[in-house]
Formats: C-alpha cells, structure tokens, sequence
C-alpha cells in the first residue's frame, strides 16, 4: 500500500550542477560572458590554498568592489519614469532588486542592466495591475503566479507612447507597487554612486559597504585537480562533483576529519588529497555587481603569472535566492532552496572549469544543451 | 503562491499563551493563523458564542518575519459532529456562525463524512489522526468535495507528541491520498505550545510522508490555506460576488430623517 509513497521517498532532491571546461586567455573564452549573465550576487567568497597573505593587488581589488545603496519604500513607477532612465538605464549599468520579499510569497521586482523591469507578481496583484504578462513558468495547472517583463530602452517606449502611458497608470494610479530596492550602478566613467545618492535623496537612500571577510586556513586537506580531468580517475584526481562538495564544507566550516565522536557530519576530504598547510579564505557579502567580479576573476587569474605552489584556486559566487531571475532573463523559482550560483577553478595554466548549480527547479535551458 | 497559513490554533482562555503562540508563528514565517474554537456536542449544551475579534485580543499583532507586515488572524469554528441531528445547526441560518471566518467539521462516522463532503456548507472537513479511522474514504463523497472546493484538513502536533499518534497520522494521510490524489488537503497545527509549531518548510517536508509531492506539500500550507479562506469569505457575499456591508449612519441624521419618512407615508 505504501510502496509508491516510499519509492517516492528514496529519491534525493534534485538539484542541478552543469560543469563546463575552457581556457581563461583564449580568444572565444566566454568565462566573463557567464560572469555577466549572472546580474544579482549576493556573495563572493575565493579560495587560495598555499597561500598566507593575499598580493596587494588582488587586496585593493577586493576592498574596490565598491557600494551599493539600500531604497526603502521606493514606489515602482520611479523606475519607469523617464528621467530614471535617461539619466541611469540607458548611460550605464543599473541594477535594482527588491529586498526582502520573497519569491515564493510576495510580490518581487527586478531591474536588469541590459534595461528590462521584471516583475514577478501573483494572481491578485496581477489582476489589479492590469499589464500583459505570461504565467510563471513553475505553475502548474493553477497559475498563482505571473512574470511581467517591461523593457525600458525598447524604442517604443517613449513618454508618449501608449505603452508608456498604461504602464505609468498601471503602476501610479491601479496599483502603487512599492519595495525596499538594492541599487547598483556602473559606467565606464566610473562607479556613479553620488548621482545616485542625489537621484533618490527625497526617498530613504542609504549607502552600504560590502562586508568583507579573510580568513586562514591551517592544514586543510584539499582535493588533488587535473584540469583536463573532468569526471577524475581514481586514485589520480578528484571529479567535479566531490570538489564542489568539499568546496561547500569548506566554505561553510564543515569540519572534514571524520572523527567517530561527531553525530553532526561524517564528511571527509575525497580520495586523493594532499594536505595543505595554509589556505586563504576570502568572503565578500552584500549586493555585488558583475562588472566587480569580472575584475576579480581577472586578478585572480593574474595571480598565476608569478610561480605559485597552489596548483588551482577557486572562485564561488552565490546568486540571491529570492531574485526573479536567475542566469539571464530565465525565470527563478524557489521551492524549498532557491540557490543559484557558480563557482570557478582556475588552474595554474589558465584552464578553467565553471560549474553552475541550480535547484530542484528548472535550469535555463540553453545551459543544459550546452552540457 | 500565496503567503503560509495555519489555519488550526486552539483558541484556549489563556491570553498569554496564545499570544506567545502567535508570536511564535510569525518568526517561523506564516502570514496567517486561524484561532479555532472547537465544540463538541458530546458535552452537554454548547452554545456557540460570537467570535472574539483578534484585535480586542491583542493590541498589538506581531510582524512576520523577514517582512514588514503584521500576522492576519482569522477565526475558525469546528464543530464535532457524531450525530446528523447537529448538522441541523449548520443548515439553519444561525447569525453567530455567520461571523466565523472558517468553518469546519469534525465527522465521526462515516454517514456524517458523507454529509459534510456533499451537501454541508463549510469550508474544511477535519480528519482523524489521532486514532484507527472507523471508516474508510470512499470515492464520490471525497470527489464531490473537490468539486465544492471544500479541503481536508491533517493535524501534524498529534504525530510530534507521540509516536502511536504519529502511526495513525501517516497511515490515515495515506490513504486519504490515494482517494483524494492530493488535491485539497490543507496541514495545520492544532499546536498548544510555541514549540510544537514547525516552519511552513518543514511541513511541508513532513507533506511528503503523508504521500503528497513536493508541490502538492507546499501548496497544502499556502495556496490551499488561502483558498479555505477566500471558500468562507463567499459564506458572507452573495454568490460569491457581491458584498453587503451596513453602511454607519450618525445619529444626527437618523433623527431627522425620521420624522421625513413618517410623513412620506401618511401622505401616501
């Protein structure tokens, strides 16, 4: 009688990790590509291992990841205004997500920096607000949930245009929409964070310091890596998949020695590893732009132009996991974890491998061809 | 989806207990809980009181976490039904049971099941977990409910306290499950202390022994709670689309408007 509950029961969640390899200096290299597709991050953190102090370079990258701004209670129709986007979405980089609202129960809203507003509403808001969406594509027969994409640089959305003018009611008159907002902004000139500040200054704007964290690591068993050894051979190298569950220990301080008076973990290093004497941990958390990450990864890679003892060093970046999006445009659930993040190993010779992980919900579909 | 719902929170005389409860339920994240008020016809004459509105209760609700808006509170009547000479109440236009936001029924047999699935009007129909079931859930009343839009509601408290309890629990979950394919069915507490409550998450873990998928779990405390819900507000409206709401008149224009509508008649 209970055999299908139980066969149902024997399944693990499922998750999604897509592992690709390349080469950071080759011309069609797309490691900065994917870097850029991922828009919201809310955590950064690198690992060096051999490694005590970190080269002053790499120090001043990561104290310049610079400042983000906290919004409260910014109605929506301030980013649909024209002034917004003519000073802010069409000369730069803009970023915006909603803050503390959650995608599985609220309403939630996202700018992009290539210019398109994501709204993720559900059916009430959806009904009231009376703008063209598509169903979530998570929903089943029942839509609760719908996806409204505006795009702010289409040419056809000028302040007299007609769409124009029913998104402004929409949002101003049929249903005020109003979040606490995260905000980013990145030029070429240079961060623009002050005409931020005096953009929004009659709302509650506040700048804020990415937190950052370094830590050593004493005598840390690291996973022994061969760069064109994807799925590892016993006894040689380790595969992917254990790296990427060692680096999830490691990172959240998991201890590894296995020891049999531990009832909380009875993790332990994959076979072979070499003992390192010293690791350097590094944790940026806040709201991180691509751009910064794009620098650090480059730095990072610049860190094997002197000869080195590391023989790998990794690069994670954790994704939000309440944002309407995930890789792209691609639509973001949460069932019961909503993560999405990638790491990178960098090798000494340059050769990567990116590794993207996604929940039990879908991935972006372009992503599991490729793989 | 819509925010996390417990629709079952016994409503006992102690304030400061429920408070506590309350506050416990809105750090574990739910947006709305049900004070219920149960009564038994098995003791004596039960008279079904107006419910106790939750502001008189408490001044001050406390904030869900992680947003910045208050817990909702709602109220919700059961009624332990184990004679059909009590559904008689339910029928009759009784106005106390009107102020309820959600009504339930608790059947003891199976005739009574039968009853509160196809014709009662009430928006949950409770289901035992704390013993053997004495009947067995037969296809067309269950399908009917579905129909109606009438949930089945599961207590999870019974199965943390003990462990007999928790075998009834699941072993009656199953095999409402394999009639109902887990549609309508709604979890909830029935938690007297801040520690038998569990997070929405965890619930719906937990939905997943009781033959539920993982969706059908997660809806079982957010979109089915809010339809039990939006199912007891069309009790108020007629037809489900329009409301009545009496308008408050002062007591200045009552006076003179009196004595205009006596002389409209006698005129007339």
């Amino acid at each position: 009688m209970a055999a299908p509950q139980l066969r149902r029961l024997g399944q693990a969640p499922r998750h999604l990790l897509v592992c690709e390899k390349g080469h950071a200096r080759h011309a069609r290299s797309r490691h900065a590509a994917h870097v850029r597709d991922h828009a919201y991050n809310c955590r950064v953190s690198f690992l060096i291992p051999e490694c005590g102090i970190l080269p002053e370079v790499l120090k001043s990258t990561v104290a310049d990841v610079g400042e983000y701004y906290l919004v409260r209670s910014l109605p929506v129709h301030e980013l649909v205004a024209q002034e917004f986007i003519d000073a802010f979405v069409k000369k730069g980089s803009c970023y915006a997500l909603s803050y503390n609202t959650k995608i599985d129960q609220d309403n939630t809203a996202a700018l992009l920096p290539n210019g398109k507003l994501i709204l993720s509403v559900d059916k009430d808001t959806y009904e009231e607000l009376g703008l063209q969406g598509r169903p979530s594509q998570y929903s089943g027969k029942k839509v609760m949930r719908y996806i409204i994409t505006i795009d702010l640089t289409d040419a056809g959305f000028h302040p007299d245009s007609k769409k124009h003018n029913r998104v402004l009611w929409a949002l101003k008159e049929k249903k005020p929409l109003e979040f606490d907002f995260l905000l980013a902004w990145y030029t070429n000139i240079g961060a623009g964070g002050s005409t931020l500040m005096s953009y929004f200054s009659k709302n509650q704007i506040q700048a804020l310091k990415p937190k950052i964290t370094f830590s050593t690591l004493r005598d840390l068993q690291c996973p022994v890596l061969q760069s064109n050894e994807l799925q590892g051979k016993p006894d040689e190298s380790c595969s992917t998949e254990e790296l990427f569950e060692w680096l999830g220990a490691v990172l959240n301080q998991v201890s590894l020695d296995n020891t049999s008076s531990s009832f909380l973990s009875t993790y332990c290093c994959p076979q072979p590893n070499v003992m390192v004497e010293k690791a350097f941990l590094c944790t940026i958390t806040g709201f991180i732009i691509p751009e910064k990450i794009i620098q650090l990864l480059e730095q990072l890679c610049c860190y094997f132009g002197e000869p080195k003892l590391a023989y790998w060093l990794t690069l994670t970046v954790h994704g939000f996991a309440d944002s309407p999006v995930s890789w792209r445009e691609s639509e973001h659930g949460f069932h019961k974890g909503g993560e999405n993040l990638y790491n990178f190993v960098i090798f000494r010779n340059l050769d990567y491998w990116l590794q993207m992980a996604g929940t039990s919900r879908r991935m972006p579909d372009i992503y599991l061809q490729r793989s | 989806m819509a925010g996390f719902a417990d629709l079952n929170v016994p409503q006992g005389p102690d304030k400061k207990c429920l408070q506590s409860l309350l506050e416990a339920a809105a750090h574990l994240g739910y947006s709305a809980v049900a004070l219920n008020h149960v009564i038994d016809f098995k003791e004596k004459k039960q008279e079904i009181v107006k419910p106790v509105s939750p502001s008189e209760l408490f001044p001050s609700l406390p904030i869900v976490q992680g947003t910045s808006k208050r817990i909702k509170v709602l109220t919700r009547l059961t009624l332990v039904v184990s004679d059909p000479s009590h559904c008689n109440l339910l029928r009759s236009t009784s106005a106390n049971i009107r102020l309820y936001d959600i009504i339930a029924v608790f059947p003891k047999t199976e005739k009574l099941f039968h009853i509160a699935c196809t014709t009662l009007d009430v928006d949950l129909v409770c289901i035992n977990v704390t013993e053997k079931l004495p009947f067995y859930f037969r296809r067309p009343p269950v399908n009917m409910a579905i129909d109606r839009g009438i949930y089945f509601e599961l207590l999870y408290t019974p199965a943390i306290k003990d462990s007999t309890m928790r075998r009834y629990t699941i072993s009656n979950a199953i095999s409402l499950m394999q009639i109902c394919k887990g549609k309508n069915v709604v979890i909830s507490s029935a938690a007297e202390r801040p520690l038998e409550l569990r997070g929405p998450y965890d619930v719906a873990n937990l939905g997943l022994l009781f033959g539920l998928s993982e969706s059908e779990a997660k809806a079982a405390v957010s979109t089915n709670c809010r339809a039990a819900v939006l199912h007891g507000e069309t009790r108020k409206s007629a037809c489900g689309v329009v409301y009545t709401v009496k308008k408050p008149r002062k007591v200045e224009e009552e006076e003179t408007a009196l004595p205009a509508c006596k002389k409209a008649k006698t005129q007339a």
